[in-house]
């Protein structure tokens, strides 16, 4: 079998095929396409769809940094009591 | 009633004189593609009632996150279809007309642009490189092997313990940052193994978790444009790296051949 035999039949993923067919191919300016629009609409809701889940993965992570503070503020308190002690 | 043109591709008359359109369903399902001729160039078109795909329709469509992932499909296998055939200029997804005059006015305008670039694309191929990294093995690495970490280190181990928990943090952030810099030089030296085949190449954003999907990351997204009788050279040194990398935790997924999504510029 060829290499190209063997890279064609592997499948293409869903992100492959947006990552292509959204962000580029031909899109003629300045001519009364409605894909101007139509696609900045998408774009828009594809970064909004991506945009949301990053913050929430970032409040989860804000979340996360605020419990390891407070664990360094115990931690910090014990090492203040064997200090003094 | 008024129809609309979506527009798939555009490819050479003389090619399409040889090679016969096959028959293929247009986005709506229902309208079957057809050429309009112009000069020397073909557009590849299907017929789309405006009452459902006018501007606000299509709106309120490309606002379904199900109907763009269906339809993107659609299109990508329009396109492939053009591709197997013909030499293509790949029209981005969702580029309609709003009558056959305003499609060939822009036809008019790009007809020089459009056939000059049939010629150059004429025999030549489009393959995406996607890489993937195991980032926690890859920290680990990182933090094992780099110099700089190394001496924070050393350093630490004189500290006091309070001293040290804060200094472990801000190492854990150097960790990070060297560890980023590691997938980019990584990465960028099999991209550079690849340039030598290729006409022309591009660098692309890395998408997120999220959009991928995947566990892994994705830490390099690059496309290269080839000459089709150089494919099989520069296949054979993907498959090498593929091997060569595994280990250290890349995983380079290749996909291809494209029509020159990339490469397709009109001014």
């Amino acid at each position: 079998m060829s290499h190209r035999q063997e890279f064609e039949n592997k499948d293409v993923g869903l992100i492959d095929v947006l990552d292509v067919v959204l962000d580029k191919g031909v899109a003629i300016k300045g001519d009364l396409i409605i894909s101007i629009a139509g696609i900045d609409l998408v774009y828009l809701d594809l970064r909004v769809l991506i945009s949301s889940v990053e913050t929430l993965v970032q409040s989860k992570l804000d979340g996360d940094g605020q419990l390891s503070s407070e664990q360094f503020e115990k931690e910090k308190e014990a090492l203040d009591h064997v200090t003094k002690t | 009633m008024a129809e609309l043109k979506y527009l798939y591709g555009i490819i050479p008359t003389d090619e399409l004189n040889q090679t016969p359109l096959p028959s293929f369903k247009g986005l709506d399902e229902q309208h079957e593609w057809y050429p309009i001729a112009f000069d020397g160039i073909q557009a590849i078109v299907c017929d789309l009632e405006e009452s459902d795909y006018n501007e606000s329709a299509l709106e309120e469509k490309t606002s379904d996150v199900e109907w763009v992932h269906e339809k993107a499909f659609h299109h990508h296998e329009a396109v492939m279809r053009l591709h197997e055939s013909y030499t293509v200029i790949p029209m981005k997804f969702a580029t309609i007309y709003t009558s056959k005059t305003n499609l060939e006015e822009t036809l008019t305008n790009h007809y020089q642009e459009m056939d000059g670039l049939l010629s150059w694309l004429k025999g030549k191929e489009e393959w995406n490189l996607k890489i993937y990294c195991d980032n926690d093995s890859l920290r680990k690495r990182t933090a094992a092997h780099n110099l700089t970490i190394e001496e924070k280190k050393k350093e630490l181990e004189h500290m006091s313990p309070g001293r040290q928990y804060l200094e472990k943090r801000k190492l854990d952030r150097l960790i990070d940052q060297e560890l980023e810099k590691d997938k980019e030089q990584q990465s960028s030296s099999i991209h550079d193994q690849l340039v030598t085949y290729s006409v022309k190449t591009d660098i692309k954003k890395n998408w997120n978790k999220d959009v991928t999907g995947r566990t892994d990351e994705m830490c390099w997204n690059s496309v290269y444009l080839l000459e089709n009788q150089e494919a099989e050279e520069f296949l054979g040194k993907v498959k090498q790296l593929q091997k060569e990398w595994k280990e250290a935790g890349f995983t380079l997924e290749l996909t291809g051949p494209w029509p020159a999504y990339h490469f397709s510029k009109l001014k």
